[in-house]
């Protein structure tokens, strides 16, 4: 019996340890030695929910044909919280890889630590890509104790949301495009009472929105910066030299509250703005449920996302205004800030002699072969080329390897290392279509051009700003929404009250820190 | 057929007893609680399984959603995940993960838990401290990656299992539950010459089935949910599980803005990520009901002496 026991267990045992093996599919520490330099990079992939580039990826061969790197790839969890703590926890380790996709205020924190290489004199090394992506703010973004610690990639284009309306609404109406917030109420009021779309119901409102709040789109956020854009106070921040600081605490921003209240108050903005979600928000507007909004170029005219509009509204028109000037003239559509994408050497790599074959692959990156082949794949397999020259999904032996297809998207990941928002990317991005039921012609290429004509608010660099604690925020937010909804008095007595509580709280603290921090890192303008 | 509330002995014979007035309101009470509970444990989950059905061209909310005609559901959501590489390959990989974790941990746990169960056991209670320590002392990320890194399982599978095979919760369970059964059994196995191995497997374990497959359901259920261990360690994105995928689809949120098509094709990525939330729980859907009866059962013996 024992030994038929003990035999039991020692099988046991061994088919346990033979399992481990199942798992253990990783890869081993390169064996150094004369041959390819590995390269360890921890991208962000262009399309978080689908896969890494396959294991017989051209890019792999080609990179060490040409280069002699063996480029070994992990794509960042799609989440900037996930992506902190992955890097934070292998930095602790001394583990960090070679180049890696990191933020700018954990690079900040991983410079001290001396775990990361400074990048100054790569630049002159790779002249093509410095000339295309790296001009003098993207080498100042992540330059800390005067050094740049990181090659600050362009991130999502500028400015291309603009505030819209509906032209068929207003033609209906008899109504003109609306230049002032005067004009705007007058127009807002109209699409709500008067029967824009000629239905018969009272189904409609002027303005439609929902809270869309970032670090420097504070309460009431993005889609309502146009109306405090009119007082000069959008955005979280002034960073004007002259009157820095938290634009909360201005008094054109209790201007702005008193503007928007009376919107509310009147029942011309769609009532559902504070609980929509951003799905819920696009789904309304293409069931045409307003007719003044802020909106992506995209989100908008991508062939896809204005299709349901124009089956439901064959004869709608949309187009893209000019701000509303506000009493004292000033009109804006918001604040916009420069988006980057910060990849850092690691001090390991750099000591290991690798910076100059990250460089190399980096320029690399920008030749014209990688710029097309990471950008969209292998041409005839994953894109052609149109008359013009601009990568297309189409003349191909299996559609669903298209760039922008499902079979295609693994071998485009790494693209945004090497977009820079040129025209090539652009009109291939946003091609030109024939919408379905009305025939019309549309661009989100032109839609976004269009956009960036308007008046803007340039806050480059505010969204590096400190973020203050979680009950300030909740008190910040909560605050102004309760005086929007009626549950505080909007008043001057009120307001001034609410603003000294504010300041006890942190905010004069939150606006200090702000403002000091603009001006060490010279994002203050005149 | 009469309601009744219960019954008494009377001599010999069962008297069922007639409900008060106090009865029928605290029955209406109770019915009530539970309708609600209910809807708020349905209303989500039918929203989930209806939103992975909408068709790509249906513009509504979600309360109109919910009432969207079958004949109008579109299946491209599924279709379009169970034609993906990426996911067919999570999906292998918390397979993988489920059923080694769960393997490994019984197989440390069980023989651990038995042992300190042994009252005679010398330092019994050092060793129980030894357990219970780091169990309410966590020893943090940091020391954890650290561990891995030097055990070389970064980019393994075990990674997401080994280090956490043991849970102190788990273990004192299955120990209070091993304490439980009667000392004779192990005594007169021990009096016919069999060593604490063969006790463990011939006497106790047979025993002991609705513990293990209720702590194996404790593991599973971790082991199949595990994001963060595997976001930590697993660097090579081929060995990434589900939830880990779940959690890329589920932030993929801002995509309609910068592209045409998403990377499962036409389906609307709001129905994809009702599709996947709903098919990556249907394991563990699957898996309860077989498991509930020794669920309850382990549960409450475990916990007779916790």
């Amino acid at each position: 019996m024992k030994k038929h026991c003990t035999s039991r267990i020692g099988m046991a045992t061994v088919v346990l340890l033979l399992s481990l093996s199942l798992f253990a599919q990783g890869t081993k520490e390169e064996v150094k030695a004369a041959g390819p330099t590995s390269v360890e990079l921890w991208y962000g992939a262009a399309i978080t929910e689908a896969g890494p580039p396959p294991a017989d990826w051209v890019g792999f061969k080609v990179i060490k044909d040409k280069l002699n790197i063996d480029l070994k790839l992990t794509a960042l969890p799609s989440n900037e919280n996930d992506q902190d703590v992955k890097i934070q926890a292998a930095a602790a380790a001394n583990n960090l890889p070679d180049l890696f996709m990191v933020r700018r205020d954990v690079l900040s924190r991983l410079v001290p630590q001396g775990l990361v290489a400074p990048v100054d004199d790569l630049y002159a090394k790779m002249p093509v890509r410095t000339a295309d992506h790296y001009d003098a703010v993207s080498q100042n973004h992540a330059r800390i104790n005067g050094k740049s610690y990181g090659l600050a990639d362009p991130g999502s284009i500028n400015m291309n949301e603009g505030l819209l309306i509906r032209k068929d609404w207003l033609d209906n109406l008899g109504l003109a495009v609306p230049t002032t917030t005067d004009e705007l109420l007058a127009v807002m009021r109209a699409f709500t009472f008067n029967d824009p779309d000629k239905n018969g119901k009272n189904d409609t409102w002027g303005y439609g929105a929902f809270q869309e709040i970032n670090n420097f789109e504070a309460w009431p956020g993005r889609r309502l910066e146009p109306l405090f854009g009119a007082f000069g106070v959008d955005g979280t921040w002034s960073l004007k030299e002259s009157e820095a600081g938290l634009n909360v605490l201005k008094g054109e921003f209790y201007d702005a509250m008193v503007f928007l209240k009376k919107i509310v108050d009147e029942g011309i903005m769609d009532p559902n703005w504070l609980s929509y979600k951003k799905d819920d928000f696009r789904a309304a507007w293409k069931q045409g449920r307003f007719g003044i909004m802020r909106e992506q170029n995209a989100a908008f005219a991508a062939q896809a996302n204005y299709a349901p509009f124009d089956k439901n509204f064959p004869e709608g028109n949309w187009i893209v205004i000019d701000p509303p000037k506000g009493p004292t003239g000033k009109a804006s559509i918001g604040p916009y800030t420069a988006n980057y994408r910060i990849y850092a050497i690691s001090a390991k790599a750099a000591k290991e002699g690798k910076a100059d074959k990250i460089a190399a692959l980096l320029e690399w990156m920008a030749s014209d072969e990688g710029y097309y082949l990471l950008g969209w794949g292998v041409e005839g397999v994953n894109y052609t080329k149109d008359a013009d020259g601009i990568p297309v999904a189409k003349g191909l032996a299996d559609p669903n390897l298209a760039f922008s297809a499902p079979g295609g998207q693994t071998v485009t990941q790494l693209r945004n290392m090497v977009f820079y928002n040129g025209d090539i990317e652009l009109y291939a991005r946003y091609p030109l279509y024939v919408t379905e039921t009305s025939k019309k012609e549309m661009s989100a290429l032109t839609v976004m051009r269009e956009m960036q004509t308007k008046a803007w608010t340039a806050q480059i660099g505010s969204d590096t700003l400190p973020i203050p604690n979680a009950d300030l925020k909740r008190f910040y937010e909560q605050g102004l929404s309760e005086f929007i909804t009626g549950k505080r008095v909007l008043n001057p007595a009120n307001w001034a009250k609410w603003i000294d509580e504010f300041k006890k709280l942190g905010g004069q603290e939150w606006n200090d820190k702000g403002v000091a921090f603009a001006k060490e890192n010279n994002l203050l303008t005149r | 057929m009469k309601k009744t509330t219960g019954y008494r002995r009377v001599g010999n014979t069962s008297v069922a007893i007639k409900p008060t007035k106090a009865d029928h309101s605290f029955n209406f009470l109770v019915d009530f609680f539970l309708a609600v509970l209910l809807v708020i444990i349905a209303v989500p989950l039918w929203s989930t399984i209806t939103l992975s059905f909408r068709p790509n061209d249906y513009i509504g909310n979600n309360l109109q959603g919910m009432f969207l005609a079958p004949w109008n559901w579109s299946f491209a959501a599924y279709k379009a995940l169970l034609g993906n590489q990426g996911f067919i390959l999570a999906f292998k990989n918390s397979i993988l993960i489920l059923i080694g974790g769960v393997a490994t941990s019984l197989l440390l746990t069980i023989p651990l838990a038995y042992v300190l169960s042994i009252t005679t056991l010398p330092g019994r209670k050092f060793l129980n401290l030894l357990i219970v320590v780091p169990y309410v002392f966590n020893v943090g990320m940091i020391p954890s990656y650290l561990l891995v890194t030097h055990l070389g399982l970064i980019d393994h599978l075990a990674a997401i299992f080994l280090p956490g095979a043991i849970s102190t919760y788990n273990c004192l369970i299955m120990r209070s539950f091993f304490e439980g059964l009667p000392n004779e059994l192990k005594e007169s196995a021990r009096i016919d010459g069999a060593t604490e191995i063969q006790v463990l497997i011939r006497v106790i374990l047979p025993l002991s089935k609705a513990i293990i497959m209720t702590i194996g359901l404790f593991y599973g259920v971790s082991f199949w949910n595990d994001f963060f261990h595997a976001m930590l360690y697993l660097n090579d994105n081929s060995l990434q599980p589900l939830p880990i995928l779940l959690r890329n689809i589920l932030m993929a949120s801002g995509m309609n803005e910068y592209v045409e098509v998403n990377a499962f094709g036409d389906a609307p990525i709001a129905a994809i990520k009702a599709a996947s939330v709903f098919m990556s729980a249907i394991p563990m859907v699957i898996a309860y009901p077989f498991i509930q009866k020794y669920f309850t059962k382990g549960t409450l013996l475990g916990s007779v002496k916790g």
